[in-house]
């Protein structure tokens, strides 16, 4: 084919295109690389083209063009990222969990500390409530120690009633010029459910009882030491047992101890 | 025109200014192809993209001394804008892509109306005749084959060859007068 049946045979055309069938394909080539004239016609077929696609084209966005460099470069990231382990970037994130959890680890280990402090405030406090207790307890005994070892006090023995409770005595520490009387309860069982024992001081002659007063729950008074005042002049004292709340009477048949005063 | 060999052998080597000029210089066409092809210009705009990193990334697959960049582009283009038509509607072929073509996409959607030059434009495209439309529209903006063509306008392979060159000297004449 010569120059001008190549260009007027409508195969550049179709080559510009994109249609012509590959095996017509070199032909056309090796035409464009010989001859200038065959160059320049396939160059002005394609400037009509792109021109008429360019006219018929909606208006092109601006941010397609970014959008395209972001894709490329984000593939070369990515390539970059896969061929080469960035230990330097591991180290770190292994070294910030690291350091999260030692800071959640201590945290935890402050608020135990911070409750193990809390009991053992509250157990401080309960032995220093329990000490002082004591030591209140302790000097109160020491008190009585002191009031019964004195010489203003007789100590007065009152054996059990042979008829009610063989085993059963009591002591009375007497003090006759401001009658006070103590009256030492331990030898005298634990009184029934519902009774409670009375004291009386006694005349002899005739037989005239006198309240001195009941003595209460002996496990809550702690000592077994119970304080009367106002005590009249006595020859005797008596225990009974006695209706909860007391007797204005004495029931002779439940005396449990008696005793008489020395002159 | 000329073919910027220059730019082309700058960009294989992964010179991203070389490719922003490339890009400059087809973007607007390849869309203009993409879109009579999709009739969707948002999807155009996805094809246009995806085609363009794609020539990035395969840029070493065409060979200067071997056909015409615009050519090889144009190929990528329709090819995938033809993928696309066919993922999203299986029942999209070429046939069915002849039913619109690149002039009355234009005038039905209201793009027209976006170009300053829309007299300019409706003024151009009147002076094709309407049977250099339709060929030009299936060999060029479709990626018709000769044969495929000739089958689809009923005319022969001869006959093809002959208005096809006559219609793209119209259009010569129109563009560069």
């Amino acid at each position: 084919m010569t120059v001008e049946e190549i260009i007027a045979s409508g195969k550049l055309e179709l080559y510009v295109c994109g249609s012509l069938p590959s095996e017509e394909i070199s032909e056309i080539e090796e035409a464009i690389s010989s001859y200038p004239e065959v160059r320049k016609e396939v160059e002005e077929i394609e400037t009509a083209l792109v021109h008429l696609a360019k006219i018929v084209a909606p208006p092109l966005p601006a941010m397609i063009w970014t959008s395209v460099l972001n894709s490329i470069r984000k593939v070369r990231n990515i390539n970059e990222d896969s061929t080469a382990t960035n230990w330097a970037a591991i180290t770190g994130w292994a070294a910030a969990i690291l350091c999260i959890g030692g800071i959640f680890w201590m945290l935890q280990q402050n608020n135990t500390l911070k409750d193990d402090i809390k009991i053992t405030t509250t157990e401080n406090n309960e032995l220093k409530e329990r000490i002082n207790r004591t030591e209140g307890k302790l000097s109160q005994v020491n008190e009585l120690l002191a009031i019964l070892g004195s010489k203003d006090f007789d100590a007065i023995l009152l054996p059990g009633n042979d008829a009610v409770a063989p085993e059963a005595f009591a002591k009375v520490h007497f003090n006759k010029r401001d009658h006070l009387a103590y009256v030492d309860a331990t030898g005298l069982p634990k009184a029934p459910v519902g009774k409670v024992y009375q004291v009386w001081s006694l005349k002899l002659d005739p037989l005239t009882p006198t309240n001195v007063g009941l003595l209460g729950n002996v496990e809550e008074n702690g000592t077994n030491i119970f304080k009367f005042e106002n005590i009249p002049d006595p020859e005797a004292f008596g225990i009974t047992l006695e209706p909860e709340g007391g007797s204005d009477t004495p029931t002779l048949s439940q005396l449990y101890t008696f005793g008489t005063i020395a002159p | 025109m000329e073919q910027p060999n220059g730019l082309i052998l700058e960009m294989q080597n992964g010179n991203e200014r070389a490719f922003s000029k490339i890009y400059a210089l087809y973007s607007e066409a390849i869309f203009g192809i993409i879109n009579s092809i999709v009739l969707d210009e948002s999807v155009a705009e996805e094809i246009l993209q995806d085609v363009f990193v794609k020539v990035w990334n395969k840029s070493n697959s065409y060979d200067i001394k071997k056909g015409r960049f615009f050519t090889w582009l144009l190929n990528i283009a329709r090819n995938a804008a033809i993928d696309s038509t066919r993922s999203k509607a299986s029942k999209a072929s070429k046939k069915n892509l002849s039913a619109s073509n690149f002039v009355n996409i234009l005038f039905d959607n209201d793009n027209l109306n976006q170009k300053t030059n829309a007299i300019g434009i409706k003024n151009f495209v009147n002076k094709l005749k309407p049977a250099c439309i339709k060929i030009i529209d299936l060999l060029y903006f479709k990626g018709f084959t000769q044969t495929e063509a000739s089958k689809s306008l009923k005319i022969p392979l001869g006959t093809l060859k002959t208005r096809n060159r006559n219609c793209i000297k119209d259009l010569r004449t129109i563009v560069l007068g």
